[in-house]
């Protein structure tokens, strides 16, 4: 799942340019670090791969999928090629963290046998299983977080987004996070976190696409979190 | 099926959830099926009996105290409208209306000295030709009444019309209130869910299926709402049909099976049709045009 951007530029009313004459190309099965200062732009180009928003100027394609074009009857299905960690999680306070992985699934019209299989399987997975019918509440930071990871990954997808996954997590529960993230790249997906962690930045080296002030600053596979010789 | 059974389980959540809310509509959507039920069974009894007495082609004629049949019966001798006709002596007329009377007839007797006058009762070959005979025979002197069903047809006829007008509007009051309090039941239940609906539309669920849930909840809640009415209505009619009967014998109350089963049948359908019409209308309003991008 190729992502293509091209002059992206999304500005916010009333005059706040969030994203400037963005050129980016992620090919399918690379894991990438989007990395810049709070107010970057980090999340606005990942909300622009998850179509939330529609870019002002410029064009992204995902897959051949021109996201300006798309019909909004295709954009659910769209949505299922992607798994996505939101910053602030969106985990559901009334479901058990299995309910919570199950119901991508279920909306997504799966027989409840292979939801439930699969489920079990990501929790697992994930190291969730003993807590698999708390609530999220009952969870700690980086539980909460895997279970937002677990969701995100139940329907397989080619494009694994996570946006700062281990923002206020010790290194420790940050490090396991990111090995998870590193198996699901992996097996495949394509795989873009948000981040300003430097230690995971820096112990992992992958492809790093630095933002600026909503511009693209530096972009150099195996980079570091910091242009060499900055600090 | 899945989905399904995901959309059935969710909508009895929803239900349960804002259970103050679920009992609130029920309660009125019970109310509008049993104010539609007992007015439709209302007029259907009086179309009823409006058509029994119709095709009464009986003219009952009393006479003034004292005065003499044989006058007025000689006059009607040859109409050939008439089928027949006989002369009532007093007596007659008393033993007749003991026996109509049954159990209260013995308040007839307390009045002792019989109190009926001679009467004649003509038996008209078709209805049409009641109505210029009675205005004839109420031109006779020596007649102090004539009593015939057609008069009390087009009484209850007239009665009826003014009535349904009235209970028109009353219905037509009562079924937007209930369509409001269904399309606003789903509204809260789709404003309660809102998070988990953004999360939903994020995670690839199409909006109808996110809409699902909250179409059968309305559905549910106002087709329960009228089989409730329907169990009620069924169990009180037979018993108010019973009462109306025992105190107005002359009333025939309708006891159609078949018809009372189509009746309850078609509230139970419109309850279907306007818990769907309403939930269907909030799940437009507040899902289907909802989470464009900006
Ligand atoms: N919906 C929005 N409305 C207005 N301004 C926004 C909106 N989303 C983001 N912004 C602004 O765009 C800039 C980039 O934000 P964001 O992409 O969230 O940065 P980051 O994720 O790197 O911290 C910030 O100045 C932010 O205030
Ligand atoms: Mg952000």
């Amino acid at each position: 799942m190729d992502i293509r951007m091209a002059g992206i530029t999304k500005t916010f009313k009333p005059d706040i340019v969030a994203l400037e004459d963005v050129y980016l190309n992620i090919d399918r099965g690379e894991f990438v670090y989007l990395v810049g200062a709070t107010g970057s732009g980090k999340t606005t180009l990942l909300r622009l791969i998850t179509r939330e928003i529609v870019p002002s100027r410029g064009q992204i394609v995902v897959a051949k999928r021109n996201l300006r074009k798309l019909r909004s009857s295709h954009l659910p299905y769209y949505r299922r090629d992607l798994g996505v960690v939101f910053q602030d999680f969106k985990l559901l306070p009334h479901l058990t963290v299995y309910e919570n992985v199950a119901f991508v699934l279920e909306a997504m019209g799966i027989p409840s046998r292979i939801v439930r299989e699969r489920s079990e399987q990501v929790i697992d997975e994930v190291g969730l299983w003993r807590m698999r019918k708390n609530y999220p509440l009952q969870l700690s930071g980086g539980e909460q977080q895997r279970v937002a990871i677990a969701r995100a990954m139940v329907n397989s997808p080619a494009i694994f987004l996570a946006d700062e996954p281990t923002g206020n997590l010790d290194f420790h529960t940050s490090e396991s996070i990111m090995k998870l993230l590193l198996s699901i790249n992996a097996a495949g997906t394509t795989v873009i976190v948000a981040t300003h962690d430097q230690y995971l930045v820096d112990a992992y080296r992958q492809r790093v696409v630095e933002l600026h002030e909503g511009r693209i600053r530096r972009d150099e596979e195996r980079g570091r979190y910091f242009v060499d010789g900055e600090l | 099926m899945a989905s399904f059974n995901y959309a059935l389980r969710d909508t009895f959540r929803l239900i349960f959830r804002h259970w103050g809310l679920s009992i609130l509509t029920l309660v009125t959507a019970v109310s509008l099926f049993f104010l539609l039920g007992s007015s439709a069974l209302f007029s259907l009894n009086v179309k009823n009996i409006v058509a029994d007495v119709e095709n009464d082609l009986v003219i009952t004629v009393f006479m003034r105290a004292g005065e003499d049949v044989a006058p007025l019966l000689s006059t009607l001798e040859d109409a050939e409208f008439i089928d027949d006709i006989k002369a009532i002596s007093p007596e007659e007329g008393l033993s007749i209306l003991k026996s109509k009377l049954g159990d209260q007839a013995k308040a007839v007797s307390l009045l002792g000295e019989n109190p009926l006058p001679w009467s004649v009762q003509i038996m008209v070959k078709r209805a049409d030709y009641a109505t210029p005979l009675v205005r004839d025979l109420m031109s006779f002197p020596s007649v102090e009444e004539v009593v015939y069903a057609g008069q009390l047809a087009e009484k209850l006829s007239r009665a009826s019309y003014i009535m349904n007008r009235v209970s028109l509007a009353v219905l037509a009051l009562a079924i937007i209130i209930t369509a409001l309090v269904l399309y606003n039941t789903v509204k809260i239940a789709i404003y309660s869910k809102r998070r988990e609906i953004s999360v939903m539309l994020l995670v690839g669920a199409t909006k109808s299926f996110i809409a699902f849930p909250f179409v059968l909840q309305g559905m549910f809640l106002s087709t329960i709402g009228a089989v409730l009415s329907v169990a009620l209505l069924a169990i009180a009619y037979p018993v108010i049909g019973n009462m109306i009967h025992n105190t107005l014998m002359f009333i025939n109350v309708l006891d159609d099976r078949d018809l009372l089963f189509r009746l309850y049948l078609i509230l139970v359908g419109t309850g279907m049709t306007l818990g769907w019409l309403c939930s269907w209308f909030a799940v437009h309003c507040y899902i289907v045009s909802a989470g464009s991008p900006d």
